[in-house]
């Protein structure tokens, strides 16, 4: 398996610095961990990070700072409950696999059109992070973005007219691009996808029904 | 603490630290300067990886007071450059110092330097504590995770020296490369709002980044 879409470096940066907020930030570790080459470069933004830390104009710490966390040290660490790992025979990496429960074929998906389904995960401000199943040959209707979209492969594949989208590969699609992803034959394709804005949809129909379906 | 949170703030959008040319630049001539004393700094960086290492192996309070006075004053202006106020800034040094010496047996010298395993500490409590999100991060233990194929002698090589490379290859970027990526750390907006403000078209501002980041791999001998 090789991974050929990656995500740009704005968002490795994003991630590494803790700036992107949580939608971005799950799309981007899911695919990091898959992908060992953006893991690195993650690593490296990280110590750019350390390396800005160390050059920082120290602040005054309050006086008694370091007294009271030296007499904290010994105190019992109020533990949080051990977070009952998801099952691990499903083949979603974590830390994504936590925020579904375990495999893709357990979720419980909402069918929006024929051979399409899909489930929110969460929203935060304006980003929304849902999965996307597509039957074979499935299409989602001609869109375009008024904000970003990040589409992270988990299984199968899908096509556009920018390129062909593998487990692991990372789309980001912004307001220029006008596309319309078909999913491969042979297979469900399921994918992560992350958007910080609603899609736009050419059909009237088709954007009043995502409307109501919070698309 | 309102009032001290606005007075602390450091970055007044209407002039940003960054877009003042002369302060750039006295900085950036401190940082030829330091490169004189590269070799001390580099010591002292290492010094700072066994004090941790102290702290995770042996709980040693002295490593562990060392440590608090080099990076407690860095983790509070870290915080307040991103806009916390100044109380709050001081509480959460000190719940990363606490931070610091619970996890520190997780501490791996050979993975990261100390300051970047705190820098990791800092980012994740400001997001858990003033943003109250969680933090996706992977699981190495996970059979799902792509191994990385690269040989770990050469992983290992690439972390050995860390930072005085990184430091290096800070300084060879150009000045725009390196603001693009302090605002990325301590701007706390999207890079759509970083262009916005540097009155800059967003390919321009990704590109910047991309260079930089390509010459900081470089550095660290990981050409992607």
């Amino acid at each position: 398996m090789s991974i050929t879409h990656h995500p740009g470096e704005e968002l490795l940066i994003a991630y590494a610095s803790g700036t992107a907020d949580e939608a971005v930030s799950l799309i981007v570790a899911t695919h990091i961990a898959l992908c060992p080459q953006c893991r690195r470069a993650v690593r490296a933004a990280e110590a750019a990070g350390g390396v800005l830390l160390e050059d920082l104009k120290p602040a005054r710490i309050s006086d008694g700072a370091l007294k009271a966390v030296l007499s904290r040290l010994d105190s019992p660490v109020a533990t949080k409950p051990p977070v009952a790992k998801a099952v691990t025979d499903s083949n979603v990496p974590e830390p994504l696999r936590s925020y579904i429960g375990g495999s893709l074929q357990a979720v419980s998906w909402i069918p929006v059109a024929r051979g399409l389904a899909y489930r929110p995960l969460f929203r935060r401000g304006a980003s929304r992070a849902q999965l996307v199943r597509s039957a074979p040959g499935a299409g989602i209707a001609m869109h375009t973005h008024r904000g970003e979209e990040f589409t992270l492969v988990l299984e199968g594949g899908y096509g556009d007219t920018t390129g062909h989208y593998l487990r692991g590969d990372l789309q980001s699609a912004s307001a220029e691009i006008e596309h319309r992803p078909i999913a491969d034959e042979g297979g469900y394709c399921f994918s992560l996808a992350v958007v910080d804005a609603p899609l736009s949809f050419r059909s009237s129909a088709i954007a009043l029904l995502a409307k109501v379906m919070g698309l | 603490m309102a009032n001290a949170s606005l007075a602390a703030e450091p970055w007044p959008s209407s002039s940003p630290a960054w877009t003042r040319g002369p302060g750039r630049l006295a900085h950036r001539h401190l940082s030829l300067l330091r490169a004189r004393v590269m070799d001390q700094e580099t010591a002292s960086a290492v010094r700072l990886d066994e004090l941790l290492v102290a702290v995770g192996r042996l709980r040693d309070r002295d490593a562990f007071q060392t440590l608090f006075q080099h990076f407690a004053p860095r983790i509070k202006g870290y915080l307040l450059r991103l806009g916390a106020g100044a109380s709050l800034a001081d509480d959460l040094a000190q719940e990363a110092m606490l931070t610091m010496w619970r996890k520190a047996a997780l501490f791996d010298p050979a993975k990261a330097s100390a300051a970047t395993w705190i820098f990791t500490v800092a980012r994740n409590l400001r997001i858990d504590a003033i943003r109250r999100e969680r933090r996706p991060e992977i699981d190495p233990e996970d059979p799902a995770l792509v191994p990385d194929a690269e040989p770990a002698a050469d992983a290992q090589m690439a972390q050995a020296g860390d930072e005085s490379r990184l430091r290096e290859a800070l300084k060879v970027l150009s000045l725009e490369q390196v603001q693009v990526i302090e605002m990325s750390f301590f701007a706390d907006k999207p890079h759509s709002a970083i262009a916005k403000e540097l009155g800059l078209p967003l390919g321009t501002v990704k590109s910047r980044m991309r260079l930089a980041m390509a010459r900081i791999r470089t550095k660290l001998g990981d050409l992607r």
